[in-house]
């Protein structure tokens, strides 16, 4: 087994901007295919896999975490050559002005971000969004057109690097942590028995609407869920009572739509084995893949495990492995204690 | 022998790539100096001056008996660590002309040992409804190393390191160079080129410090070498850009050096503009002029040095300028060096 900061690379390296994941399903497959049958759905692009053997006396257990990543979609070429882009989910107009892009056309292109000159803006403290923007490609409309085309991705491309002690900066690690703590839950119960069936799911989509969960959850058909998503770490200028901390553990989510059986149960096992954990409340539904898997069919019982991420939407996200490799702990003893949840 | 290879083989580009990499902040040029020191050993008689501004002069063929100076500043844009606060963050204040707008979500280096840092603030989605209406000021932003104390900080960041942008020299598009500090490293590559061939006449070169924050070292360098015409080369403002009405432009990509008239803080000797042109047309190379009276140079500083100089400047279009990413045309460079040479020797024979 690779260790995280390797597997976390492999998977935020990749592309999987919503709705064109492909990139990042391939790098998260080949990883998975260690564990169990893999399986890409050909519609809508979410990766499944079963985990060690199935037993129909048992119940089964959806681990989800998204695979996509926001990023932009290049939605018309200007006589200059210029790109217009739209949002693919809630990406941080703060971070966008003279940001170097990758457009993913018939080959991967370079762009920059147009930033417009402060002194020839009539306010330049308006906040950006994306469809203020213009991507520039460096080369006139006819040739643009040849090798871009409406539809096409654009992402900003930041490499993963470490910072201090065990932190990590990347692009994508909202929701590449998460697929990273599945692998390595998936690791920490090879050949050991679990009390559930247990599939993975990667699901597309999570960004533009959780449509990957909804589809991917009817396909499972578990009877309970661990959604894995990163959530908000304390920041400067924010407030400790709306946030964890990074580096504190696994946040455990308590919420009117979440199982309150699974919630107690995960406290239990954190504190009977010695994981450091945070909780966070939340009053109705979580803005996760939770809110959809909760609902699928006639229900699933669903647990939030978030990891603890600064900066979120930014080209500058950071996260702490060992809130990773706790986050991957918690679920693994979890699986193994007995599967009667309400016991 | 070692100068003869450097001679032949580091063409402009690779130099503009190697220069772009170093970081070298207003006040904080050491690094670059000592790379460009480094290539002009055996090349050309030099020394710094007390700011840390290096004084070069090369001998050419003969002597027109006039002293023309040609000038680039070292520096780039960045940021300084103005505080540590509780939580191990960075406060910063950024150094130089800097649009916060282009700071929010960067990697950065932070000091001599290029510790890496990114800036944030709060995430977007626990933002107020007021704070979302507008960007991101430097009041609202800091750099996260990784740590969770000022005293963990504190073992590898001090107040008054310097903050540069992270950025990848990158080639793209239709022969476009992107990177941070081509403002004005292009400058630099252009004139050690000019320092590595054979010059008609003999010409100081300066490559000076402090110009981001006020057009300093270039004040000192044109006081020592008190000089009778002098030619700034830099890189200006392009706003070639659907975002810019036509009349806004300011000048454009692969139209060719930009040769100013008058700007913020100088008004340009007008037969030298005049000349400058000339020696474009006499070379058969494009030259534009801006459209606009804005930015500025360390003309400024130079052209009332001791009685007054006569000065002109050769810009390269840059778009982004002062961002992590500025944007210029391998063509427009090429030539900006060559009617930067055939300038020189005109200045000299006027």
């Amino acid at each position: 087994m690779m260790d995280t900061v390797e597997i976390l690379s492999r998977l935020t390296d990749a592309c999987g901007v919503s709705g064109s994941e492909r990139q990042a399903a391939k790098a998260a497959a080949g990883l998975l295919k260690e564990y169990g049958e893999v399986k890409v759905c050909p519609v809508t692009g979410t990766v499944f896999c079963k985990a060690g053997s199935f037993d129909e006396a048992r119940p089964t257990i959806l681990l989800d975490a998204h695979i996509d990543e926001i990023g932009m979609i290049v939605t018309y070429i200007t006589d200059e050559g210029f790109l217009k882009a739209a949002a693919c989910g809630g990406i941080d107009g703060r971070a966008l002005l003279a940001q170097r892009v990758t457009v993913y056309g018939r080959e991967r292109l370079t762009g920059i971000v147009v930033s417009t000159p402060p002194h020839l803006e009539k306010d330049n403290t308006a906040a950006v969004s994306v469809d203020d923007i213009y991507i520039d490609v460096g080369m006139p409309k006819e040739r643009a057109e040849k090798l871009i085309r409406p539809g096409d991705r654009a992402l900003i491309e930041t490499g993963l690097n470490r910072l201090c002690g065990g932190r990590v900066t990347s692009k994508a690690l909202d929701n590449r942590a998460g697929a990273a703590v599945v692998l390595k839950t998936l690791e920490l119960i090879k050949n050991r028995k679990t009390a559930f069936n247990v599939c993975a799911m990667l699901s597309a989509q999570e960004e533009t609407g959780e449509r990957g969960a909804k589809t991917g959850a009817y396909t499972v058909n578990a009877d309970m869920a661990v959604v894995i998503d990163v959530s908000f770490a304390k920041t400067y200028g924010e407030q400790e009572e709306n946030c964890g901390v990074l580096g504190g553990g696994p946040m455990i989510g308590i919420a009117p739509s979440l199982s309150s059986a699974m919630s107690r149960r995960m406290i239990d096992i954190a504190k009977e084995k010695g994981i450091p954990y945070q909780l966070e409340v939340m009053s109705g539904t979580t803005g996760t893949n939770a809110d959809a898997i909760g609902v699928s069919r006639s229900g699933v019982m669903t647990v939030t495990v978030s990891v603890p991420e600064k900066h979120m939407h930014t080209p500058a996200e950071i996260v702490d492995i060992a809130d990773i490799e706790n986050s991957a702990a918690l679920i693994a003893e979890f699986l193994e204690s007995a599967g009667d949840i309400n016991a | 022998m070692r100068n003869f290879w450097k001679a032949q083989v580091i063409s402009m580009l690779d130099e503009l790539k190697t220069l772009c990499g170093i970081n070298g902040i207003s006040g904080d040029e050491v690094t670059v100096a000592d790379y460009i020191c480094s290539q002009l050993d055996g090349i050309a008689e030099y020394k710094k001056d007390n700011l840390g501004s290096i004084i070069a002069f090369k001998k050419g063929r003969r002597t027109s008996g006039k002293r023309v100076m040609v000038s680039a500043h070292m520096d780039e844009v960045g940021m300084i660590v103005t505080y540590i606060n509780a939580d191990g963050t960075l406060k910063i204040s950024p150094v130089g002309g800097i649009d916060p707008r282009a700071v929010f979500g960067r990697r950065v280096e932070i000091g001599k040992n290029r510790i890496c840092g990114v800036i944030g603030g709060k995430a977007v989605h626990n933002l107020t409804a007021e704070e979302r209406k507008k960007s991101a000021p430097f009041e609202a932003m800091t750099v996260d190393v990784g740590t969770d104390s000022r005293e963990e900080t504190s073992k590898l960041v001090s107040p008054g390191d310097s903050v540069c942008f992270s950025s990848q020299f990158t080639e793209f598009g239709d022969g476009l160079l992107a990177s941070k500090a081509i403002d004005d490293r292009a400058g630099c590559a252009v004139m050690l080129k000019l320092i590595r061939d054979e010059l008609e006449y003999d010409t100081y070169f300066t490559f000076v410090v402090q110009e981001e924050i006020g057009l300093r070292g270039s004040a000192c360098a044109a006081y020592a070498v008190n000089p009778d015409a002098a030619l700034v080369l830099e890189a200006t403002t392009a706003a070639d850009v659907p975002s810019a009405s036509e009349e806004k432009r300011v000048c454009a990509l692969k139209k060719g050096p930009v040769v100013s008239f008058m700007d913020r803080h100088t008004i340009y000797d007008k037969e030298l503009y005049d000349l400058a042109f000339k020696t474009a047309e006499e070379l058969d190379i494009p030259c534009q002029t801006k459209s606009m009276v804005a930015g500025g140079n360390d003309a400024g500083a130079i052209h009332v040095s001791h009685g007054g100089v006569r000065t002109a400047a050769i810009s390269l279009p840059c778009r982004y300028l002062h961002t992590p990413y500025c944007v210029i045309a391998y063509e427009d460079l090429e030539n900006s060096y060559l009617l930067a040479k055939k300038f020189i020797d005109r200045i000299h024979e006027r």
